[in-house]
């Protein structure tokens, strides 16, 4: 006998059931709507493409919990934990509609209750049950007495972590008493059994607890509505709004950014809420304020006011104020004043300008937020409709415009095309046809320590019998800095540029030294018509050493760390090949950073930082790197790209740690280690 | 209201002065290859000047420039910035022009362009910094003229203009239409951006032959020329270096101060 099948006071139990439900699912439904209308607000985006391959990817997140699993690490196992409580709690989620809702609502009591089913299903929430007490009182340690770095003493986390926990007491406490009070001796399902026989010796009547398991069950469906209402209305809107955004999550290569739309034709990029796309909103929902990105930003840990985690939480809670009035069409001058501008209010230009693009945000978050493009839009909009960024950003840009480079500045010390000289380089002109052309980058060409690594690479790839070309002086900028600093048109213009000079030359494979230009050419300039096979070098090199078409001995005495560049690793997954080359070199085992491969850590130039001024901070991105380089106690510190090894010759000088640390390309390494002709 | 900038393109200012060649026989500069001319300096203060002027006052920016076909480029680079129209002006007579022929061919083109209330030039080329274009154009077009601007104001049809001096600046008031030349105290230029980077990208930028403009090959002829360069050649620079110290970075300071009274 179901307790919905009781009539209370004369009123069917079912009624009240139903009653409940119904406004508790009405009070769901009307703020799940409304959350769906201020999507809406957002602009177009297609990302209902490849179906198939989203289902996939979004069922290996949600029911393995591949999500967290994906981000514990030695220091960070609470995912761990969140794949225990969904899996158990999913457990419960079931028995709530086959124990409240069929048996109860629908009065099927009878063939589910007092079932070996029932008691086997009970005896497995037994069990989910002490697995979610545990994790949520590891839980509670963690973020009220530990509190690691990215969590904060939230009341909306205690107030679920207590809501959960009520759910599992008054599960326990409920089959106890029904056991108790229909004087059945089992021993499945163990706490309720148990519990059962300890109310019996206490010597409670059938009576007594027959009335107990009544007010617990009612008491437990209230809670169960209870939760269903709240969750649209706190962060843990991230358990609806995180497996939607993990079916729409960016397919393809990493960090790529979307083109302006031809659309867009008078204000450009993000200055309103409603100027980003759903998909960007449909983020801000997702957001369980775990504060991975929080603890990973560069930013924020060099003390700048940067945090992606308070960016999405403020762009979330500004949707949440203004949306509501949007979608009433209060879009009148006057409402409109007392609006927030986004940018200022909701989310500063200091915090705009702090990010590097790295990606450790997005690399750590659980739920597929995509915090740089946001950042981009906003930048987007400061600089191509108002005008308004850092004086040390208009340099750059008026650089790009002017002289095709961001180095303001270099020029005056040596011009594009001086590396090739007493180099015996085909340099392009007019009429030439290669198939393979070696692209320097500015900084390879213009920044004497960098020319180096661009001479040692044209010797290398001479060594090996390949047929390359250059550019020379007529090599201009990818357009990558431009680009992550909001110039879209800036960057489209030197896309265009670029690819209609490679295909002049009919130029089929392209090979970078800059990760930077790697990840523009190859993953971005397709989106304007240039396809081309592009190489990083370090893959060609390992592809060399293998071949055997690049003798190197082994037999190196150095003590070596290498430093992951955030577009080559991270955005480009090219973790192995310079490891593997570094491998066959050295004696010894390659030191590793704490902070390495997808986790590694940002120089502090990516992102158009190289010559936007750092913001002040605790530190300097640069030289906390460096510390960590340090503490690896290796002699040098290798990398792969220039804006790294630029970053890390300057953060080692700024540590007077020169005689202890060297700062070299990976190119040196090789070069070095040639066998002597 | 209507306002023609007149643009020049230059050697970029951050070439290495060692990478420069003198042809002593034609008595030329030949900048190194490969390195594209840019708008001169204070031409580009004279573009933000009209377009600060076109902020407030709406109306239509014309740039014209003489020069090679690169000039096309740095005329887009005004049209970038908010200018609305180019021209360049290329012509073999137009060839290495003193400033009378350069005012002369921009004095051309600006009647051929009437009906304007402005014109306005950079104080001085930064490549020869002759700064005499502006004024005989001025000459050539019966215009009042106010060198130096760096503040232009319009009331009443009037233009009310801060020019700079040594130990500070003035207030001159003309009447319309003027030429004015721009200095840099004006402010740095903005940077294009948004869509006036396409639209610049797309625009046309009409080629104007000797013919164009009616320019009379008479008063091009080199040889009448009122300029003769007798010498040319790149300074030779010295730099000495000397580390200034002290007991304390006070004193070091202080030693520095010093110092630099005795270079004063």
């Amino acid at each position: 006998m179901s307790p919905v099948s009781i009539t209370y006071g004369g009123i069917s139990g079912y009624i009240i059931f139903w009653i409940l439900f119904a406004i508790a699912f009405s009070l769901f439904f009307r703020r799940a709507y409304l959350l769906f209308r201020l999507l809406r607000l957002g602009k177009k985006e297609n990302r209902f493409d490849h179906v198939g391959q989203r289902i996939k990817a979004m069922l290996v997140e949600l029911i393995p919990q591949w999500c967290t699993l994906k981000t514990v690490t030695r220091k960070d196992r609470a995912g761990i934990g969140h794949a225990l409580l969904f899996w158990c709690f999913s457990l419960f989620l079931i028995s709530y509609i086959i124990f409240i809702g069929l048996a109860g609502g629908l009065g099927l009591s009878s063939w589910i209750e007092r079932t070996p089913f029932e008691t086997a299903y009970f005896s497995i929430l037994d069990i989910a049950a002490v697995i979610v007490i545990l994790t949520l009182i590891v839980a509670a340690i963690r973020r009220y007495i530990i509190r690691p770095q990215r969590l904060e003493p939230s009341l909306e986390a205690g107030i679920i972590l207590i809501l959960v926990f009520s759910l599992m007491a008054l599960h326990v406490l409920g089959e106890g008493l029904d056991y108790a009070s229909r004087d059945v001796s089992a021993s499945w399902p163990p706490l309720g059994a148990t519990l059962a026989k300890f109310l019996k010796e206490s010597g409670f009547s059938a009576k007594a607890t027959e009335s107990g398991y009544l007010g617990v069950w009612w008491l437990h469906y209230l809670i169960i509505l209870g939760f269903m209402v709240y969750i649209p209305r706190s962060k843990h809107l991230h358990i609806l709004a995180s497996s939607v955004n993990a079916f729409f999550k960016p397919l393809g290569p990493k960090g790529v950014l979307k083109p302006i739309s031809p659309e867009e034709t008078e204000t450009f990029g993000a200055s309103r809420i409603q100027d980003f796309t759903w998909k960007d909103l449909l983020d801000l929902y997702s957001c369980a304020v775990c504060g991975r990105c929080h603890a990973n930003c560069p930013a924020q840990l060099t003390g700048k006011s940067l945090s992606p985690r308070e960016v999405i939480r403020n762009l979330k809670e500004h949707l949440l104020e203004i949306g509501p009035e949007l979608i009433g069409g209060k879009q009148d001058s006057s409402s409109e004043i007392k609006m927030k501008t986004m940018i200022g209010e909701v989310v500063t230009e200091e915090e705009i300008w702090a990010c590097t693009t790295c990606g450790a945000c997005q690399e750590l978050c659980p739920v597929n937020i995509e915090h740089i493009r946001k950042i981009i839009e906003l930048r987007r909009n400061l600089v191509l409709s108002q005008s308004r960024m850092p004086e040390s950003a208009q340099l750059m840009l008026r650089n790009m415009q002017m002289r095709g480079h961001p180095w303001a500045g270099a020029q005056s010390l040596r011009l594009r095309g001086d590396w090739t000289a007493g180099l015996e380089l085909k340099v392009l002109s007019e009429g030439d046809r290669v198939g393979t052309l070696l692209w320097i980058g500015c900084t390879g060409a213009l920044i004497e320590r960098n020319v180096k690594v661009s001479q040692a690479m044209t010797r290398l790839l001479k060594r090996a019998g390949i047929d390359f070309g250059v550019l020379g002086d007529a090599e201009t900028c990818c357009g990558d800095p431009a680009r992550r600093a909001g110039n879209e048109f800036q960057f489209q213009i030197m896309a265009e540029q670029n690819i209609e000079i490679f295909k002049s030359y009919e130029i089929k494979e392209i090979i970078t030294t800059c990760p930077h230009c790697y990840h523009t050419i190859k993953n971005e300039y397709p989106a304007f018509g240039g396809e081309f096979k592009v190489v990083h070098y370090t893959q060609l090199i390992a592809n060399l050493i293998k071949d055997k078409k690049l003798g190197i001995s082994k037999g190196l005495n150095s003590k070596l760390t290498y430093h992951d560049p955030c577009y080559l690793g991270r955005y480009n997954g090219i973790f192995k090949e310079p490891r593997w080359i570094l491998q066959s070199i050295i004696n010894k085992d390659l030191e590793e950073m704490e902070r390495s491969k997808s986790e590694s850590f940002c120089c502090g130039g990516g992102g158009g930082l190289m010559w936007i001024e750092e913001q002040p901070g605790t530190t300097k991105i640069n030289q906390m790197r460096v510390e960590d380089a340090i503490k690896t106690g290796a002699d040098t510190v290798v990398t792969a790209c220039p804006y790294c090894l630029q970053m890390f010759e300057d953060g080692i000088e700024h540590k007077g740690m020169k005689d202890f640390l060297r700062a070299r390309d990976l190119v040196e390494i090789v070069e070095e280690a040639m066998v002597k002709e | 209201m209507n306002i023609i900038v007149c643009v020049k393109q230059v050697p970029d200012p951050e070439i290495p002065p060692a990478k420069f060649k003198i042809d002593t026989e034609t008595k030329k500069v030949i900048p190194p290859p490969g390195v594209p001319p840019v708008i001169s300096v204070y031409d580009e203060r004279a573009v933000e000047a009209a377009c600060r002027l076109k902020d407030k006052h709406k109306g239509k920016i014309t740039v014209i420039s003489i020069g090679s076909e690169k000039a096309i480029e740095v005329v887009r680079h005004a049209i970038s910035m908010g200018a609305d129209e180019g021209f360049v002006l290329q012509d073999e007579p137009f060839e290495n022009l003193d400033s009378f022929g350069t005012a002369y061919v921009l004095g051309k083109a600006i009647q051929k362009i009437g009906n304007y209330d402005l014109i306005l030039c950079g104080r001085q080329a930064a490549d020869w910094g002759a700064g005499q274009v502006g004024s005989i154009l001025a000459e050539i077009l019966g215009l009042p003229l106010v060198t130096f601007a760096f503040d232009i104001q319009l009331e009443d049809k009037r233009f009310k203009v801060k020019r700079i001096l040594k130990d500070g600046y003035e207030v001159v008031e003309v009447p319309m239409p003027a030429l004015m030349t721009v200095s840099s105290e004006i402010g740095l230029p903005r940077l294009p951006a948004g869509m006036g980077l396409m639209l610049a990208r797309r625009k046309q930028i009409p080629i104007w032959k000797a013919k164009d403009i009616g320019a009379d090959p008479t008063q091009l002829d080199k040889t009448k020329a009122h300029t003769e360069i007798t010498e040319i050649f790149i300074p030779k620079r010295e730099t000495h270096c000397e580390l200034i110290t002290g007991a304390t970075p006070a004193d070091a300071a202080a030693n520095l101060a010093l110092k630099l009274i005795k270079l004063i």
